[in-house]
C-alpha cells in the first residue's frame, strides 16, 4: 500500500534571477494505492502527473506532504534508509526506444539487474538465466528468439514489453507507467495495458498510469481510482468508470468533451464542455484554479478555492463548488 | 493564378528507399474542396506519400512510378525544384511532421514569416503581418506577442500552431498537415481541429491530413483512406468507413481502439505486428500475417484496389464476399 497526504513540490524557474518565476508543479495532493490496485492520473500537458510519478518512485524530492510505504513513513527514513522501498517502485517511461541501450542484447539489458539481485539473495548464474527466461515469459515474450536479440531489431511493442520486464526483475511492488503506450502503435496498445491489468492479477503488482489518453486507463483494470489533476491539484477522484460516465467538475467535463468522437460509431454527448479561454497559468486570486476557464464559475468562485471532498448524491470526491452532472461523453451507437 | 480549391489525383504511385518501396501502387484521389484524412500506423509510409504531392521525398528516397496530378499546377512528380519551390507556400500549404521542431532557431516567428512572405512576391507585408496574427489569435494564441518571439521561448504545442499558420498564411488552396495534433493535449487538439475544419470551409481548401490517431481523422475528416506496410487498403467516406469497415486491417485497428464507454471487453489488440521496409512482403498482401480472412491466393496475389459502390478495398476476401 502506497500513499501520499498533501504532496507539495515547487520548481524554481532557472535563469532570470530578479524575476525568479515559480511553478506550482503540485499543491497539495493526495492519493491511495492499495497493494496489487490500479490508479491513473489524468490531465493536461504541465499538469504535474510526471512530477508526481517520479516523487512517488522516489526519483524527485517534494516540499511538503508524506509518503508512506506500507506504513513506513519516508520522512522518517534516512535517504539510504528510504532506497529498498523506493527500489521496488520501477517507472516505465513513455519511449521504449531511448530506454534500452541499443548496444546491449536483451539478455544483457536484463542481467544487470539480476546480478544485483542475485547478489543480494545469494542466488547463482543458472538462477540469473532461468528469471531472465521468466520475465520475458511473464511479459508475453517468447524468451528463445528475444534474449539474443538487440533493441533495433524489436517492435516498438516488444520494446515496451522488454523495459516492462526489465522492471520485474527486482519484484516491484509497483509499476509506475508513464505514458507507457502512447508511442506504441494503436493496433498493438490494447495488449500493453492487458498485460499491466495481467501482472496485476498474476502478480499482485501495483500499477500507477500516468495518461493523457483518458480511455486508455479503463484497460488497466475497472477497480482503478482515477484521479484528475489540474495545475497541480486534484479536482475529481472516484472509481474509474465513475469519473469517466459520469463526471461532475467542469474541468473533468472540458477534458472528457474534447476526445474525438468516432462519428458512425459513437455518438457525442448532448451537453460538451468547451472552456472559455486555453490554459491559463497566472495565478487566480485564492479562487478555484479553474474559474476563468470555467463556463460555470460565479463569483463565490473567483473568491473562494473549492476543496476536494464529497456531496450530497455524488459518489466521486470532487473540488467544485457546483457540481453537475452533464451528457459529455461519447456513447456507441445502438445497432453497432 | 486561380483560387479554387483543386483536385489532386494520385495514380499507381511507388516511392522507394534504397530499392525498398515504402509506398506501393497507391492511387487516391483528393475531390476538390474535400478533407481527406489518411491514417496507419507508424512506418506505413503516410508521411512519405504525403511528401510525394511536393515532390520533397528525400534521398535515398524516389519517386519510383507513378504520377501525381494537381488541378492549376500539373503532374509534381516531373516537376524540377525551382517548380516546387514556386507552388510550395503559395500554392500548396504543407505542415511537416514534427513541425514543432522545424522553425529557425536563430530569428522570431515574425522575421521568418516576413521571409516567406519575400520570398513569394508578397507586396502588402503588413497585411500578411495582420492575417498571420489573425490566424495565430484564433487558434488562442496572442499573435503579436507569437511574432515576437524565438522558437525556444514557445511550447510545443505552440510552435505546433506556428507551423499551421505558415502553411495557411499564403493562402494556398492545397493544404497539407502531417501529424498536426501529435504534440497537443485533448483540449488544445480539439481547438485546433475546429479551427483546421473551419479555415477549410471558410477558404474553399482541400486539406490531406496524415495522422495515426483515428480519432483525429474522424473528427474532421470527409473521407479516410487506410495504409498498410505501404499500400492503401481501405479509402471511403469517413463515417461510413468507421460504422463499417470491410478490409480486416481496418476493422481489427478500429476494434483495437480504446474507447470511453461501451463493454472493455469489446476492444482487442491486433496479433502479430505491422510490417518495417525489410520485412514487407515482396508478393501476396501486405496484411496476410495478421489477417484472419487469409486464403492461399492471399500468399502469391497482391490484392487489386477495387471499387464497391464509395468504397475502394484491396483484399482478396472482400472481392470473394462481393461477387459471391
Ligand atoms: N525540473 C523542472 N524544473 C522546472 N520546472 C519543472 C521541472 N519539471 C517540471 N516542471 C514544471 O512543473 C509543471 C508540471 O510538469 P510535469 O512534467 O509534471 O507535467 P505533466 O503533467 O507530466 O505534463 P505532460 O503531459 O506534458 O507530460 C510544468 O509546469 C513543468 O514545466
Ligand atoms: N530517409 C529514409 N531512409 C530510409 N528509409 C526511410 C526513410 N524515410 C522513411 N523510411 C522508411 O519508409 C517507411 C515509411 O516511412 P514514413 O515516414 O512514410 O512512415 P509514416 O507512416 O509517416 O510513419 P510515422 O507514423 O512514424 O510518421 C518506414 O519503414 C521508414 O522506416
Ligand atoms: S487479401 Fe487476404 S490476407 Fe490480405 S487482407 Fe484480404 S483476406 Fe487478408
Ligand atoms: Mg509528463
Ligand atoms: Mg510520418
Amino acid at each position: 500500500m502506497i500513499t501520499g497526504t498533501g504532496i507539495v513540490k515547487t520548481f524554481k524557474q532557472r535563469g532570470n534571477v530578479l524575476d525568479k518565476r515559480e511553478v506550482r508543479a503540485l499543491r497539495g495532493v493526495d492519493f491511495s494505492i492499495p497493494k496489487g490496485g490500479a490508479a491513473s492520473f489524468i490531465g493536461e500537458s504541465g499538469c504535474g502527473k510526471t512530477t508526481l510519478g517520479r516523487i512517488i518512485a522516489g526519483l524527485e524530492t517534494h516540499d511538503e506532504g508524506e509518503i508512506v510505504i506500507d506504513d513506513v513513513a519516508m520522512s522518517s527514513l534516512k535517504p539510504k534508509a528510504r532506497q529498498p522501498y523506493f527500489r521496488r517502485i520501477q517507472m516505465i517511461h513513455q519511449d521504449p526506444y531511448s530506454a534500452l541501450n541499443p548496444t546491449r542484447t536483451i539478455f544483457q539489458t536484463l542481467q544487470a539487474p539480476l546480478r544485483l539481485r542475485a547478489r543480494q539473495t545469494g542466488r547463482d548464474g543458472k538462477w540469473i538465466d532461468e528469471r531472465a527466461s521468466e520475465v520475458l515469459s511473464l511479459v508475453g515474450l517468447d524468451p528463445g528468439s528475444v534474449l539474443g536479440r538487440y533493441p533495433h531489431q524489436l517492435s516498438g511493442g516488444m520494446r515496451q514489453r522488454v523495459v516492462i520486464a526489465r522492471a520485474l526483475t527486482v519484484d516491484p511492488e509497483m509499476l509506475v507507467a508513464d505514458e507507457a503506450v502512447s508511442m506504441i502503435d494503436v493496433s498493438l496498445r490494447l495488449g500493453i495495458l492487458a498485460l499491466l491489468k495481467d501482472l496485476r492479477e498474476r502478480l499482485g503488482v501495483a500499477v500507477l498510469f500516468i495518461t493523457h489518453d483518458v480511455a486508455t486507463a479503463r484497460y488497466i483494470g475497472d477497480d482503478g481510482d482515477l484521479y484528475v489533476i489540474y495545475r497541480g491539484q486534484v479536482i475529481e477522484h472516484g472509481k474509474v468508470d465513475t469519473v469517466i460516465s459520469d463526471p461532475v467538475h467542469p474541468y473533468t467535463q472540458s477534458l472528457l468533451s474534447a476526445i474525438p468522437v468516432l462519428h458512425g460509431l459513437e455518438q457525442p454527448g448532448t451537453q460538451p464542455v468547451v472552456p472559455l479561454s486555453g490554459l491559463d497559468e497566472s495565478l487566480s486570486d485564492g479562487g478555484c484554479l479553474f474559474a476563468r476557464r470555467c463556463p460555470f464559475h460565479t463569483e463565490r468562485c473567483t473568491s473562494e478555492l473549492p476543496a476536494l471532498g464529497r456531496s450530497e448524491g455524488v459518489p466521486q470526491e470532487h473540488a467544485c463548488f457546483y457540481p453537475e452532472r452533464r451528457d459529455v461523453v461519447a456513447r456507441p451507437m445502438s445497432g453497432v | 493564378m486561380s483560387k479554387q480549391a483543386p483536385g489532386v489525383r494520385i495514380d499507381g504511385l511507388t516511392v522507394t528507399y534504397n530499392n525498398l518501396p515504402a509506398v506501393r501502387n497507391v492511387s487516391l484521389e483528393l475531390p476538390p474542396g474535400t478533407i481527406t484524412g489518411i491514417v496507419g500506423e507508424s512506418g506505413s509510409g503516410k508521411s512519405t506519400l504525403a511528401l510525394s504531392l511536393l515532390n520533397a521525398v528525400q534521398p535515398p528516397g524516389r519517386i519510383a512510378a507513378g504520377s501525381v496530378e494537381i488541378d492549376e499546377i500539373g503532374n509534381v512528380v516531373e516537376f524540377a525544384a525551382e517548380q516546387i519551390r514556386r507552388v510550395r507556400g503559395s500554392q500548396i500549404g504543407y505542415v511537416f511532421q514534427a513541425a514543432q521542431n522545424s522553425l529557425n532557431p536563430l530569428k522570431t516567428v515574425g522575421k521568418q514569416l516576413l521571409d516567406l512572405g519575400r520570398s513569394h512576391g508578397v507586396e502588402d507585408l503588413r497585411g500578411l503581418v495582420r492575417d498571420a496574427k489573425d490566424l495565430l489569435g484564433r487558434m488562442g494564441l496572442d499573435g503579436a506577442r507569437v511574432l515576437d518571439s524565438h522558437q525556444h521561448e514557445l511550447s510545443g504545442g505552440m510552435r505546433q500552431r506556428v507551423g499551421i499558420m505558415l502553411a495557411l498564411v499564403l493562402n494556398a488552396h492545397l493544404v497539407v498537415l502531417d501529424e498536426p495534433t501529435t504534440a497537443l493535449d485533448m483540449i488544445t487538439q480539439s481547438t485546433i481541429l475546429k479551427i483546421i475544419r473551419e479555415v477549410h470551409e471558410e477558404r474553399g481548401l482541400t486539406t490531406l491530413v496524415i495522422t495515426h490517431d483515428i480519432g483525429v481523422v474522424a473528427e474532421v475528416a470527409d473521407r479516410l483512406a487506410v495504409m498498410y506496410g505501404g499500400r492503401l487498403v481501405e479509402q471511403g467516406p469517413t463515417r461510413e468507413v468507421l460504422a463499417s469497415p470491410q478490409h480486416p486491417y481496418t476493422r481489427g485497428l478500429i476494434r483495437a481502439i480504446p474507447r470511453l464507454t461501451g463493454d472493455i471487453d469489446e476492444a482487442q489488440a491486433l496479433p502479430g505486428r505491422p510490417p518495417t521496409l525489410a520485412t514487407v512482403p515482396a508478393e501476396g498482401c501486405v496484411f496476410r500475417e495478421r489477417c484472419p480472412l487469409r486464403m492461399d491466393v492471399c500468399d502469391t496475389v497482391d490484392p487489386a484496389a477495387e471499387a464497391y459502390g464509395t468504397r475502394i478495398v484491396a483484399c482478396h476476401a472482400v472481392k470473394v464476399k462481393e461477387h459471391a
